[in-house]
């Protein structure tokens, strides 16, 4: 019952929030709202991808009673590598073989670097906030080592790199990852034996002990799930900016870790839904374009949306009558 | 003499469960009034209740025959109300000097307290309880019997007229308990009350002037020690006719499922014993005798130091509690909140947390197979919640015992140990456990149940092992055991055991 309500809530206010974007959208040349545009719409849902793909495995890491500081830092490893692969690896290589072998080393590098962190807050007992705050800094050294500072273009030009930014910067490309990603993390969550244990270490991991439940792998999974998917977004990311960018995915996993909480998951972990995530992913990318359209200034946009995460959380509270 | 504090109708619920109703308590200046129950009788609600640590439903509180409001622990201190919690609260990350003088009323507050005036502050009260350490030591440093000697040291600093005690010795050496007591009679030359909640009958009346009996959060009666027995006591705690079903037949044990031998942990001493198939082995002891810790060790929970394991005549060495459930142990622990159960998970997610494996195809986990596979022993367990999809935190203690034991019996291992299992549950809910352990050795299963309850261990066991700091000081046959001969067992060394 509870859970149907504080499920309703947040849905209600995504509802309210795009009923508001209505009312004060601009209109355009022929009289009809810009936020209902087709092609407005579907920018929304291209602009929250990024962000709504590394939310998607930080709710699991969150669910564990964890949390994940570093995605930000992976998706910049990521689009390194990826740059790297298409401009100076593998030069021998076909056009479609050698897309596909940068996109599966930089996603298998990303998903290796999370595993680690994994490995580290298991069996060392660090606390996340601290093993993921040391990769975050780290892996940003190693993304800026590697490209020497440096953006690594991918250029417009006829090149396997070109094609590969083509494909993948296709909003239907894009949109269409973040709608398989969440299906996928919303059965895993809801329909495996490792959704269960994830929720079930979160919620009280001295029971988990006492169940016999795999602690460690659990936790090692659901980091490296989370540099899978940052390194994912990553290449996303580099298609659509066309370069490799080691500065990339700053203060990401605040955005990420704003839009879990928004959907209601509690940050001490047990409780919480993809779907829940999902909407809070929705309500960002909404009020964003809600504010953008409207000429809002960015620095008041962040005053806006600080606002916003406040709010959402403390009605959830009121919400569920518990901590 | 008059009464100085007076509570009258007291009454907390937590949840849905009654934890005391309509509770009535006097204390007069300058005696020592023990509060006395089984386990989940109300003593510690109402001692927090008069601490200002809990919240009561209801309650009419006088001091000095004014009525007095007790809100928070700030409000107690005001009316020279202090508690020694049983797990002291203490910060062990501050010096012997900063625990005194944290949210002390007597100390000006937003003001720096310089080291000299806290010294000249502090010093008479740990003097007085006999406390010679420096100030600036780390709370944390010091040992338990000296610990808690701060911890009312804090009180009397607090100008605490009334000291309230939460078990204090459960957790202490034998002159650790002399020296407190003699403090306690000292401070009692002085005009503070002291009402002394426990449940340790020698110490009652040891230390006692009066004693309150609480039951089933009702006071039974108030009574002096000078004119009462022991046994006149443990009538008025346990009251009414133990609602315990009688003995089952004597059952024909099988052949040995689990054979222990000089079996040795941190707190475990050489713990040598067998279980049969189809026995129910119990295990008694005080608290702090190593009943749980037997538990651990079997579990794989607690490294084995020395001694082995045999499971079916093979040797084992759990070394994680993954390992010993597949060599078909099991065990329910102690504390079904903090260790058992996930409390905002449902009550069928809990159930299945041991099976999950066999509740999935092709990967996927069939909610209806879990519904099916909880529904199988519900009926058994009577377990009784709204709907399998109820958060446990919602279900009363005795329904999460049962959720408990659901995710064990779904599992249906050889060997199942249960931590006291009817801790703070009520009567019908204890029946049921009750027919649940029955049936468990009916079907050849083997069962270890700790309690703290010897009417429930005489009910169900075959076999009684009682522990003493660690060591086994007697294993009695269930039928020919009684209160008096495990007490002895578990309380005096083995000869003079015997003797009584």
């Amino acid at each position: 019952m509870m859970e149907v309500l504080r499920r309703f809530q947040s849905f209600a206010a995504l509802l309210g929030i795009v009923v508001l974007a209505i009312l004060v959208s601009p209109s355009a040349s022929d009289g009809s709202r810009i936020f209902l545009q087709a092609g407005n719409l579907t920018d929304i849902l291209r602009q929250i991808s990024l962000i709504g793909i590394i939310s998607l495995a930080m709710t699991f890491v969150i669910l564990t009673g964890g949390i994940d500081l570093s995605v930000g830092s992976i998706l910049a490893l990521s689009t390194t590598l990826v740059a790297m692969g298409l401009t100076r690896a593998w030069q021998s290589a076909a056009y479609g073989s050698h897309i596909l072998w940068a996109i599966v080393a930089a996603v298998a590098a990303c998903t290796l670097a999370g595993a680690l962190n994994g490995v580290v807050i298991a069996s060392l007992r660090i606390q996340p906030f601290v093993v993921t705050l040391a990769s975050m800094i780290g892996v940003r050294g190693l993304a800026k080592w590697l490209s020497k500072n440096e953006n690594i273009d991918i250029g417009f030009g006829h090149d396997v790199a070109a094609r590969f930014a083509s494909i993948f910067r296709e909003k239907a490309l894009v949109i269409g990852s973040y709608a398989c990603a969440a299906a996928v993390f919303w059965v895993l969550l809801g329909r495996t034996v490792f959704g269960r244990h994830v929720r079930a270490i979160g919620d009280n991991e001295k029971a988990a002990v006492y169940a016999g439940l795999p602690i460690v792998r659990t936790r090692v999974w659901v980091y490296a799930l989370s540099g899978l998917l940052s390194g994912f977004a990553g290449v996303l990311y580099a298609a659509e900016n066309h370069q490799g960018n080691p500065n990339a995915g700053m203060a990401y996993e605040l955005d990420a870790i704003a839009a879990v909480v928004i959907g209601g998951t509690r940050l001490s972990g047990g409780k919480g839904s993809i779907s829940g995530t999902i909407v809070g992913t929705l309500i960002m990318g909404v009020l964003t374009n809600l504010l953008r359209l409207n000429n809002v200034d960015s620095n008041v946009e962040m005053m806006i949306k600080a606002v916003i995460i406040v709010l959402a959380v403390a009605v959830q509270h009121a919400g569920s009558g518990n901590s | 003499m008059a009464n100085f504090l007076q509570a009258e109708v007291v009454s907390k619920h937590f949840g849905g469960v009654a934890a005391l109703r309509g509770a009535r308590f006097t204390l007069r200046p300058g005696e020592v009034h023990a509060l006395i129950g089984e386990n989940g009788a109300g003593k510690s609600t109402l001692a927090k209740i008069l601490a200002g640590a809990v919240r009561p439903d209801h309650a009419a509180i006088t001091l000095n025959d004014r009525p007095v409001t007790i809100a928070t622990p700030l409000d107690a201190q005001r009316l020279g109300i202090g508690i020694i919690y049983q797990e002291l609260d203490l910060f062990p990350h501050l010096t012997v000097g900063e625990n005194m003088a944290i949210a002390n009323l007597r100390l000006a507050e937003g003001h720096l307290v310089r080291p000299r005036r806290l010294a000249a502050f502090c010093r008479p009260y740990l003097d007085q309880v006999g406390l010679t350490c420096s100030l600036r030591q780390m709370a944390g440093s010091l040992p338990i019997g000296q610990l808690q000697l701060l911890a009312i040291a804090r009180a009397l600093s607090m100008d605490a007229r009334i000291l309230i005690m939460d078990e204090p010795t459960s957790s202490l050496s034998d002159d650790a308990v002399d020296r407190l007591f003699s403090l306690i009679r000292e401070l009692r030359t002085r005009g503070v009350s002291t009402v002394y909640v426990s449940h340790k009958m020698d110490e009652l009346f040891r230390i006692c002037d009066r004693a309150t009996v609480l039951r089933d959060g009702e006071t039974v009666q108030t009574v002096e020690i000078a004119t009462t027995s022991p046994a006149e006591i443990v009538r008025l705690m346990v009251g009414r006719d133990l609602q315990i079903s009688e003995r089952p037949e004597h059952r024909e044990s099988g052949e040995v499922l689990l054979r222990v031998e000089r079996l040795s942990t941190a707190k475990l001493k050489s713990v040598s014993f067998e279980l049969r198939r189809g026995e129910v082995l119990g295990v008694a002891g005080l608290v702090g005798a190593g009943r749980s810790e037997l538990g651990a060790a079997l579990f794989g929970l607690d490294p084995i130091r020395g001694g082995t394991i045999h499971r079916d005549g093979r040797p084992i060495l759990p070394r994680s509690p993954h390992q010993a459930m597949r060599h078909g142990i099991g065990l329910t622990p102690e504390d079904r909140r903090g260790e058992g159960l996930m409390m905002s998970m449902s009550v069928l997610e809990n159930g299945t947390m041991t099976v999950l494996r066999r509740m999935q195809s092709w990967g996927f986990l069939r909610h209806v197979r879990e519904r099916e596979a909880l529904a199988s022993i519900a009926g058994r367990l009577r377990l009784n919640c709204p709907s399998v999809a109820a958060e446990v935190a919602t279900l009363s203690g005795g329904n999460q015992q049962k959720v408990l034991l659901a995710r064990w019996l779904l599992l249906d291992p050889e060997v199942l140990f249960l931590d006291d299992p009817t801790r703070g549950i009520d009567v019908g809910a204890k029946q049921d456990i009750y027919r649940i352990i029955d049936s468990l050795a009916a079907g050849g299963k083997g069962v270890i149940l700790v309690s703290s309850e010897l009417p429930e261990l005489l009910r169900c066991s075959d076999r009684i092992l009682v522990l003493r700091d660690g060591s086994v000081t007697a294993v009695l046959d269930g039928r020919e055991a009684t209160q008096e001969k495990i007490m002895a067992a578990a309380t005096h060394s083995p000869a003079s055991g015997d003797a009584a």
